[in-house]
């Protein structure tokens, strides 16, 4: 097993941990091929270089309500 | 002038400005419409009648007594039914579950449309949740399946389905819908009407469901592009209620000048035959006034960028209704499981994705700094058929550049619509600028709008 399928398999154990008991087979299945899609999206984004400074794209600002 | 149910705002408030049209008499066709008619496409959750008639009769006097607030005074419309009401008005963001949900306050757009003197006729249906589980067919509403005016056997496109419904069939002169990504210009184009996607922030979501808090945005369809500039002046501005909502002030101006567009390189490849025809048609005739050049994007993941954000935002913002196994009581089957898979979204995916949004917002801009828009088929695929899944390439899922691009990195787009297909149903053609710079492609959509009679053509049932 690759190591990207790993990480899908992982995931997925944890939802059919917590949520198992409310899908059928079909659904599992379904909700698997969801992960799946979700870890790909994340290798494509990990592909991508950043630099260390390469910050998120918004801005934490401290709350003073009198401001 | 009389009014007609496809009269535009720019005609009703000369109208009414003039005293010629009766803000109660327009109200009651757009009820007795809304009831008669709005059932025949599923476009509607809830007919207002009571507010309704109290704000047509308060806009009436008003008017009368030389009280004239605007453009939309007097002018009725609906919303998406993921915008609160008051006044024990239900909001059921399109979910089974939530069909008696009460809010004890209005949203923001609705309090600026009464202070406008627009008056709220309806709550339009939705698909449940704004898509936001995972749906992948039409019958994802307790309302049933939204059905398209120009051909009830197709899909008026989502998640704003009723937004585009009832200004497509005449039952309002104007509705507001809300995108996520695709949610305002998907229905824009299966329903042949104008949707007008703002810049993010520029339309305070106060009030409305959250699906994904950095990508959502409210904004207007009509029936041309010049009523969404007179229609987004009334709902834009500044919140306290919105730390999103810009402090940019915005007003409709309406520019006469040349253009210059741009298209992505090879943007159209795979595109249906028919749209390629009727966007090709369409360049011709922006070419009367505007200049067109190929312009690429750099090469960045887009499509994953937004949708991993769009995938944690909205795993955040329902985490209690997917705990709470209530995504079984949801209409469509695959919503009983579609949002499972986004609560194991790792945190440093969704942060890798915000960073890498950066170097997108800045690649999109420089991209198009030299233009005043990027111009391209609003869909890719005709309206699909009522009881079948809808092509991955629709607007608002994996393979749209345009969305990725635009959602993701906050920027306005309009859609009008660019003809028809053989078989009558219409196309669009999009308009999409930097950020704030709606002034600039309203007003290519205008000028598109001028050249061409799309938008006055109606379906054939629904006119009277």
């Amino acid at each position: 097993m690759s190591k990207e399928n790993n990480e899908s398999g992982y995931l997925f154990s944890i939802i059919k941990e917590r949520y198992g008991d409310r899908l059928s087979e079909d659904e599992l299945a379904e909700v698997k091929k969801g992960v799946d899609r979700i870890v790909e999206a994340a290798e494509k984004l990990r592909e991508v270089r950043l630099e260390n400074g390469d910050e998120p794209f918004f801005v934490f600002r401290p709350y003073r309500g009198d401001d | 002038m009389g009014a007609n149910v496809y009269s535009t705002i720019r005609e009703l408030s000369d109208g009414i400005r003039r005293k010629m049209i009766s803000p109660v008499e327009l109200t009651e066709t757009s009820l007795e419409r809304l009831e008669e008619i709005g059932p025949r496409y599923n476009a509607v959750v809830t007919v207002t009648r009571e507010r309704a008639i109290s704000e047509a009769e308060k806009a009436e006097d008003e008017i009368r007594s030389g009280t004239y607030r605007g453009p939309l005074h007097g002018v009725p419309y609906g919303v998406k039914d993921l915008l609160a009401t008051s006044g024990g008005i239900p909001t059921s963001w399109g979910a089974a579950p939530l069909k008696n949900q009460i809010f004890q306050k209005d949203a923001t757009v609705i309090t600026k449309l009464r202070e406008a003197g627009a008056i709220l006729t309806a709550k339009l249906a939705m698909i449940e949740f704004a898509g936001g589980m995972g749906y992948r067919q039409p019958h994802a509403t307790f309302t049933g399946p939204p059905r398209n005016p120009w051909d009830p056997e197709t899909w008026t496109g989502g998640s704003s389905s009723g937004s585009g419904a009832a200004v497509s069939a005449g039952l309002v002169p104007f509705a507001i819908g809300s995108e996520t990504w695709g949610s305002i210009l998907s229905p824009a184009n299966n329903c042949g009407v104008a949707g007008l996607r703002p810049t993010y922030g520029r339309v305070s979501r106060a009030g409305a469901m959250a699906l994904s808090y950095t990508l959502d945005k409210l904004g207007p369809l009509c029936l041309t592009a010049d009523d969404c500039g007179l229609v987004l002046e009334a709902i834009s501005g500044s919140d306290p209620e919105d730390p999103s909502a810009t402090q940019r002030p915005y007003s409709y101006e309406v520019t006469q000048r040349n253009f210059r567009l741009a298209i992505i390189k090879d943007g159209t490849e795979g595109i249906d035959e028919e749209i390629g025809a009727n966007f090709q048609a369409a360049l011709d005739t922006l070419s009367k006034f505007a200049t067109i050049e190929d312009v690429e994007f750099p090469d960045l993941p887009y499509e994953a960028i937004t949708r991993v954000i769009l995938s944690a935002e909205a795993a955040s913002a329902h985490e209690e209704f997917i705990e709470s196994g209530k995504m079984s009581e949801l209409t469509a089957p695959e919503d009983h499981y579609g949002a499972y898979p986004r609560m194991v979204v790792l945190a440093k995916d969704y942060i890798r994705a915000t960073r890498l949004r950066a170097k997108m917002a800045r690649a999109a801009d420089e991209a198009m700094s030299g233009f005043d828009a990027v111009v391209a088929p609003t869909s890719r695929r005709v309206a699909s058929p009522i009881v079948e899944e809808f092509r991955r390439t629709s607007p608002g899922t994996s393979r749209d550049v345009m969305g990725a691009v635009g959602n993701g990195a906050g920027l306005p787009s309009i859609s009008v619509p660019s003809g028809f297909t053989e078989a009558g149903l219409p196309t669009g053609i999009q308009f999409m600028g930097r950020a704030y710079a709606e002034n600039t492609i309203i007003a290519v959509a205008k000028r598109y709008q001028e050249n061409t009679d799309w938008h006055r053509r109606h379906p054939a049932d629904t006119t009277p």
